[in-house]
């Protein structure tokens, strides 16, 4: 059977008294396009940037290609690309200079990293203004370059704490054929987003996050079925509408992951004053 | 005037922004900063309300000296005195100066009459409106006893003198926070304050060098400039009280007369930029310059460091491409040639480099040291966000910092060769000895400042921008600890160039700092050898306050 990409066990993290993150087993298998969902506060964060080395956990282990973070940090962090959720840039630097920093610091000789900066730069599309400094950018376009950043070394994982806020849609674009890219060629993506569509559209598997514990993990069809199921069994109001509409079409991602984190707040009864 | 209509629920609105801001500095009192904060305003408020009162009761005597002597024409130097404290000082303190950001209120309903009103009182929430205000109320009452006929006058014109100030202040701030809403004009301007505040030292040591003989030139500017200064606010205020202590009624409404219209033409350059925001204006930065493709498609290798492996090169590149384009900081780094050319214009004997300038080069030297404490103990203040980044690289942390401390020691080299040219130039070449001996303290003094330096950004890092001035510290804990390291380290070296310089020979000096030397690069080692350790233990404190927004 194959190495996981990334594997977790009881992966717990505690800030004083509120425990972010509680004993979640995570298992991603190699080339997977893995989403991390879970709604605001769920740990998502918490969780990814103890993934990458950014973030100490209190408890649990961390193998990432087989390889244990916490003794071998460097040559995990070899294999993975990452954009935290600051996007970890330094903003007096240009697009050009920030990459090829970074391509030398994954160990790229001078000219692949000087190639690679012109190559990226221009897939990105942002050779235009060189003499740019990155403080000066869009958001948007930091973001892209922060992507570029993550990839310049040919990493085996990925993993992107929200890739696609604030990106225009033909980057949006350009980003997806990327990745699915990288995917066929055999990269494994980790990515957290609050775009369910997007997700659903890339990702074969999907894990929901929800008070700091994991409360599903599979494959889209695994999870659907999964609330299907409980919805047979009958209980509240939302369930069974889910299980209604479940009959003629299937359930989208954005209806189990309502369903999963059990939090679906009935509109029409709330708010009464609003339009 | 339509625009000064005011809408059904400006009051609300009012109430809710000085509730918010309430709420804000109740809230603040909540974390240690914050009462610490508080702590300091209260003292800050002290200062103010006794020099409110003190310059109250000075103005106010002086006001009663002129008008009791028939000299009212000279209330005119009060009340210059007076303007340029109320223009000048909320430029040169913005850290006293808490600003609006007037941008969060734009997308709420708020009328451009409460938006203008908004942005007028609460910017003028300042120790200089409080301060100014407290001295013209002196000036007033000084004027009411003696002589009580010109007190309402004198009132009346002293608050038309001071809503000039209040909507003045407010004007200038509103177009310099104009200007300065692009980065690159943001630099600039800090370039240009850097200097204005660099040349107001060498006032002492010019009036000094030149201000012994009187200057007829400069007499005569001077009342050239009199009829002048009375076509100008302060000068018209205190005029058109002058003249009505005269008796001249026509002529003292005259002059009020003319200070009227400076309000309203300020007022309408204030309207200008207010509206301006209030509809929005795009202040982005605007778009640089567009490469050809030819251009683009040029290959840009990083450097290499000779000797040393790749991460390490792009990091000291790294580090002096952010140096380079900080003009404040690079300002620093020549402020040592600075301070040895105004000590050298202020030598005649009196100063110690005056009768003792062997000493130049290692003091300038010392100097230049104590300066690059300013990158050295926050090593990673500037870079932000990014250090999230040296967090997901597969590098070590002794590799960073050492490749940072790489570039400290070029800067510093620099900054060495600077200062041993300008000794030369202004005092005389530096004997070998004192060179020789000078060089050998920097190597005791410098890897031991590294060394703390590596330790402080650790364990007290604090986010800088090192593009722009003001409201910006180095944390109290790294204060602190290196006013004690420097007390250590240049106090130690002090004593070992005295005794050298005592008993005649600046060679003892040299083996001396040799054998500190091996102690403090010693030190060094020890610090950059477990440097990762404690890197990755104060990891989240790191992120956490660099990443600050």
């Amino acid at each position: 059977m194959d190495v996981p990409a990334i594997s977790t066990e009881g992966l717990t993290r505690r800030f004083g008294e509120l425990v972010a993150v509680h004993d979640v087993n995570l298992r991603v298998a190699p080339g997977q396009f893995f989403g991390f969902l879970g709604p605001n506060g769920a740990g998502k964060s918490t969780t990814i940037k103890m993934l990458t080395g950014l973030l100490a956990p209190t408890a649990g282990r961390i193998h990432i290609l087989g390889l244990d973070l916490i003794a071998k940090p460097l040559e995990v962090k070899r294999q993975i690309g990452v954009v935290p959720e600051g996007m970890a840039l330094f903003g007096r630097l240009t697009g050009s200079e920030y990459l090829n920093f970074v391509g030398r610091m994954y160990g790229l000789d001078r000219e692949t990293a000087a190639k690679r900066t012109a190559e990226l730069l221009e897939f990105m599309q942002l050779a235009d203004q060189p003499k740019k400094l990155v403080t000066d950018y869009s958001h948007g376009m930091q973001k892209k370059l922060a992507l570029a950043a993550a990839v310049i070394h040919g990493p085996k994982i990925l993993f992107l704490d929200e890739p696609f806020e604030a990106v225009d849609a033909i980057a949006s674009g350009t980003l997806k054929a990327m990745l699915q890219r990288m995917i066929a060629r055999g990269a494994t993506i980790f990515l957290t987003s609050h775009v369910l569509e997007i997700v659903e559209r890339l990702c074969s598997h999907v894990a929901i996050i929800h008070r700091g514990q994991l409360v599903a993990q599979g494959s889209l069809e695994e999870l659907r079925a999964g609330v299907e199921a409980q919805a047979a069994t009958g209980v509240p109001a939302v369930a069974a509408e889910g299980a209604t509409q479940s009959g003629r079409e299937k359930l989208t991602l954005e209806q189990i992951f309502l369903r999963t984190v059990g939090d679906l707040r009935r509109a029409d009864q709330e708010l009464s004053w609003l339009g | 005037m339509a625009w000064l209509i005011f809408a059904p629920e400006a009051r609300g609105q009012f109430a809710a922004i000085a509730r918010i801001r309430w709420q804000l500095f109740v809230n603040s009192l909540q974390t240690v900063r914050g009462r610490v904060e508080l702590a300091s305003r209260i003292f800050m408020g002290l200062f103010i309300a006794l020099a409110g009162v003190g310059g109250a009761i000075g103005f106010g005597g002086a006001a009663w000296f002129f008008i009791s002597q028939d000299e009212a024409g000279w209330l005119s130097i009060l009340l210059w005195s007076v303007f340029l404290f109320w223009q000048l000082f909320p430029l040169m303190a913005t850290a006293f100066t808490e600003n609006l950001d007037s941008s969060n209120f734009l997308r709420f309903p708020l009328g451009y009459p409460s938006y203008f009103l908004v942005r007028l009182v609460y910017g003028s929430l300042d120790p200089a409106t409080a301060l100014g205000s407290l001295w013209l109320l002196g000036i007033t009452i000084g004027i009411g006893f003696a002589d009580p006929r010109l007190l309402i006058w004198a009132a009346l014109v002293l608050l038309a003198f001071a809503i000039v100030n209040l909507l003045l202040a407010r004007m200038i701030f509103a177009w310099v926070e104009r200007w300065l809403a692009q980065r690159r004009a943001r630099e600039i301007i800090g370039v240009l304050f850097f200097l204005f505040i660099l040349s107001f030292q060498l006032i002492g040591p010019l009036m000094n060098r030149y201000g012994e003989k009187p200057r007829p030139g400069v007499v005569r500017v001077s009342r050239e400039l009199s009829p002048a200064q009375r076509l100008l606010p302060p000068g018209l205020a205190a005029e058109a009280i002058a003249r009505m202590s005269h008796g001249q009624v026509s002529a003292g409404l005259g002059f009020f007369a003319v200070l009227c219209p400076y309000g309203a033409a300020i007022l309408w350059l204030l309207n200008l930029r207010l509206r301006a925001q209030y509809q929005g204006e795009n202040l982005s930065e605007a778009v640089g310059y567009i490469a050809s493709r030819k251009e683009n498609q040029a290959l840009r290798l990083g450097w290499s460091v000779l000797g040393f492996p790749g991460p390490i090169a792009a990091t000291f590149e790294k580090e002096l491409r952010y140096l380079s384009r900080s003009g404040p900081m690079l300002f620093t780094l020549i402020t040592p040639v600075f301070w040895l050319l105004i000590i050298r214009l202020s030598g005649k004997g009196g100063n110690f480099l005056a009768r003792a300038p062997d000493l130049a080069f290692p003091v300038g030297g010392a100097y230049a040291l104590l300066l690059l404490t300013n990158l050295v103990y926050n090593n990673f203040g500037a870079d932000g966000g990014g250090i999230q980044f040296f967090f997901a690289s597969p590098v070590r942390f002794r590799k960073i910092v050492l490749a940072k401390n790489l570039a400290h020691v070029a800067a510093f080299g620099l900054e060495t060769v600077l200062v041993w040219l300008a000794v030369c130039m202004m005092y005389r070449p530096p004997a070998v000895d004192v060179t020789i001996a000078t060089l050998a303290g920097i190597l005791f003094a410098a890897p031991a400042n590294l060394a703390l330096g590596n330790l402080l950004s650790i364990y007290s890092p604090k986010k800088l921008d090192w593009g722009t001035f003001g409201r910006q510290r180095a944390s109290r804990t790294t204060v602190l600890a290196s006013f004690g390291i420097q007390f250590g380290i240049f106090g130690l070296g002090t004593v070992v160039f005295l005794l050298a310089r005592h008993y005649g020979s600046f060679w003892l000096a040299t083996p001396v700092f040799l054998v500190f030397s091996v102690l403090s690069f010693t030190g060094y080692a020890l610090v950059l050898k477990r440097i990762d350790r404690m890197a990755l233990d104060r990891r989240e404190t790191l992120i956490s306050e660099l990443c600050r927004a």
